[in-house]
């Protein structure tokens, strides 16, 4: 607050002041301009700029354990793409990663949304239950993804013990070592972990949505079901988009939990594109495989780029000072 | 009276499945906790799962601080690391971005746009071999480097949000009063912009201290490793010591969560802010 009252008074000096030469100053001016920026553009050029080209390069050479220590290795043309893409592997992993995609990101809306719906009435314990939500969104997904193959492990599992004693089931289940099972309990693993972003962008968005509007199509004769589908729902709708496209941009890219959770297995029937690519370049050392795999998975995820952008489109025009 | 007996019994039922849900979104913390206080009979070698254990040990508290210490000291290096690398880069950039005008500025915000977007394994992948030539791998250095690639591009476009709402007459006046633009980011913007820098701060300590990716993918073990790696070779090497395994879980999970209960009020300051443009 001090500087705000300081710099009135001295408006007039200025105008009596010294004078710089005017090109210097707006030369130099330019440079600061500028060197705010040097640390984010090296930093982007090397973490970002390099490593993405650098796996479009790889993609296309055919590496070995031998080649690690050299940047370049001989030209492959299209092999490692077309070595990749014919395994079943990774082919059902594509398949899987599309399926797991679509299918978490409509279980998480239709429970974030119930439960936005939910939070959006008044009730005694609303706030207190609103803030404890968000804890799924504190843990390390690895941590997740560890804590639930706990919870449905075979023996002595926490998920068989309630099925059981709720007489939903009479034997245990080996949710982790039949393949069908394990693809349900990744979902639902990753369903939780992705409820709670879902329920707090679209709480936010319902806490905007005008009550005198509501008000006035009750008073019209619309049921809840009406005022629902015709008057939230259009109003919320940039804030829905919004959501599917950054839950489409995480669930593409889930790795964590799968690592945490089944590695994969059993028999592969949990890989996506992001752990067999892992497994491409990290265990079988096929670098070359790995990064045209990568390059796939990079192919698919920027899919969600101009849509991203275009939602963004306020951010980048941006009001200048 | 009708209405009002209408609103109670809606407010009920709404208790009700609030409660319900909560329990689905918290029972696998308790159970967590639970087991970190459990010895490994009672977890693998039982038959049944006990939702509340008569016998409570803290065998498996002292197991894991005689044996783990030293990677929770090392999930703090790497946490803090991320946070001061993440602030380095991403304030000044937002500044920038938000104060002067660039021919470049759309591209700029652009690409970060699209830096948000692109997969860690991707990334992992080739700097590993960057890493290998830069002789980066197994360092503090590299992991933080590449930790800070989840809030760099986030912080940059957060803060750029904040100072675009920021009243641009106080940056004039401190100008006009003969500060160097150096100075009116550091005496005027930065002071303004605290609520949004602690938001980025807690983000970029969150996304350091939970990283796997790149730990898995970066090192090899040998030298240090984060809590999250620790957890994953601590079920590989003795895979069902699930007592010991929950309470390296419960560190893992710890000073995230007293970190965000603790700075909750500048969350919501900052993203209520942050998204009100001046």
């Amino acid at each position: 607050m001090s500087l705000m009252t300081g710099p009135r008074k001295n408006v007039t000096q200025r105008a009596a002041g010294p004078v710089i030469a005017p090109r210097h100053r707006s030369r130099l001016r330019r440079a600061v301009k500028w060197a705010f920026l040097v640390p984010a553009g090296a930093y982007v050029l090397f973490a970002f700029a390099i490593p993405i080209i650098y796996n479009i390069v790889l993609s296309f050479e055919q590496t070995s354990p031998a080649t690690i220590s050299h940047f370049t290795a001989p030209f492959a043309g299209l092999s490692n793409y077309t070595t990749t893409l014919k395994d079943p592997i990774a082919d059902s992993a594509i398949v899987r990663t599309f399926s797991f995609t679509v299918l978490s990101l409509l279980l998480q809306f239709l429970i974030g949304f119930s439960l936005a719906l939910l939070f959006n009435l008044r009730f005694p314990l609303r706030r207190f239950a609103r803030s404890l939500i968000l804890v799924p969104w504190l843990l390390p997904f690895l941590v997740t993804g560890t804590i639930f193959k706990f919870l449905f492990q075979l023996q002595a599992g926490a998920v068989n013990q309630i099925l059981i004693d709720l007489h939903i089931i009479h034997q245990p289940i080996g949710y982790l070592l039949s393949p069908g099972w394990a693809y349900v309990t990744l979902l639902i693993t990753n369903v939780w972990l992705g409820v709670p972003f879902f329920t707090v962008l679209l709480y936010s968005a319902l806490q905007d949505v005008p009550a005198e509007l509501l008000e006035a199509a009750r008073i019209d004769g619309a049921g809840p079901w009406q005022r629902l589908t015709r008057v939230t729902l259009p109003i919320i709708r940039p804030v829905i988009e919004v959501v599917f496209v950054l839950g489409f941009v995480f669930t593409v890219k889930v790795f964590d939990i799968v690592i945490g959770l089944t590695q994969g297995g059993p028999a592969n029937s949990t890989q996506l594109i992001a752990t067999w690519a892992y497994n491409l370049t990290f265990q079988n050392f096929e670098f070359g495989q790995g990064a045209a795999l990568n390059t796939v998975l990079l192919l698919i995820a920027l899919v969600a780029a101009p849509l991203y952008i275009w939602l963004n489109r306020e951010t980048l025009r941006g009001e200048y000072l | 009276m009708r209405p009002k007996t209408r609103r109670r019994l809606v407010a009920a039922a709404a208790s009700i499945a609030a409660l319900v849900a909560l329990v689905f979104l918290l029972f696998p913390l308790y159970a967590v906790l639970v087991a970190s206080f459990e010895t490994n009979s009672q977890l693998f070698g039982a038959s049944t799962y006990s939702f509340f254990p008569s016998v409570w040990t803290l065998s498996n508290y002292s197991t894991v601080l005689s044996q783990q210490g030293g990677h929770v000291v090392s999930s703090l290096i790497i946490a803090v690391g991320t946070t001061v690398l993440t602030l380095a880069i991403a304030v000044p950039a937002a500044h920038a971005l938000a104060r002067y005008r660039f021919r470049v500025t759309a591209l700029l915000v652009g690409s970060l746009l699209i830096a948000q977007i692109l997969p860690s394994i991707v990334i992992a992948n080739s700097m590993f071999l960057v890493y290998h030539r830069l002789h980066l791998l197994n360092s503090y250095t590299g992991l933080i480097i590449a930790d800070a690639s989840y809030a760099v591009p986030f912080g940059i476009l957060v803060l750029r949000a904040f100072m675009l709402g920021l009243p641009g007459d106080v940056i004039a006046a401190a100008r006009v009063d003969g500060a160097s633009e150096w100075q009116a980011f550091a005496r005027v913007v930065l002071p303004m912009s605290r609520s949004a820098i602690i938001t980025v701060a807690l983000f970029a300590f969150l996304n350091g201290w939970g990283d796997f990716i790149f730990a898995l993918t970066l090192l090899n073990g040998n030298t240090f490793e984060p809590v999250t790696l620790s957890i994953y070779t601590y079920l590989g090497e003795f895979s069902q010591n699930w007592g010991q395994a929950m309470a390296l879980a419960v560190f893992a999970v710890l000073p995230a969560a007293m970190l965000l209960i603790a700075a909750q009020r500048y969350i919501a300051a900052g993203l209520t802010v942050g998204s009100v443009k001046g």
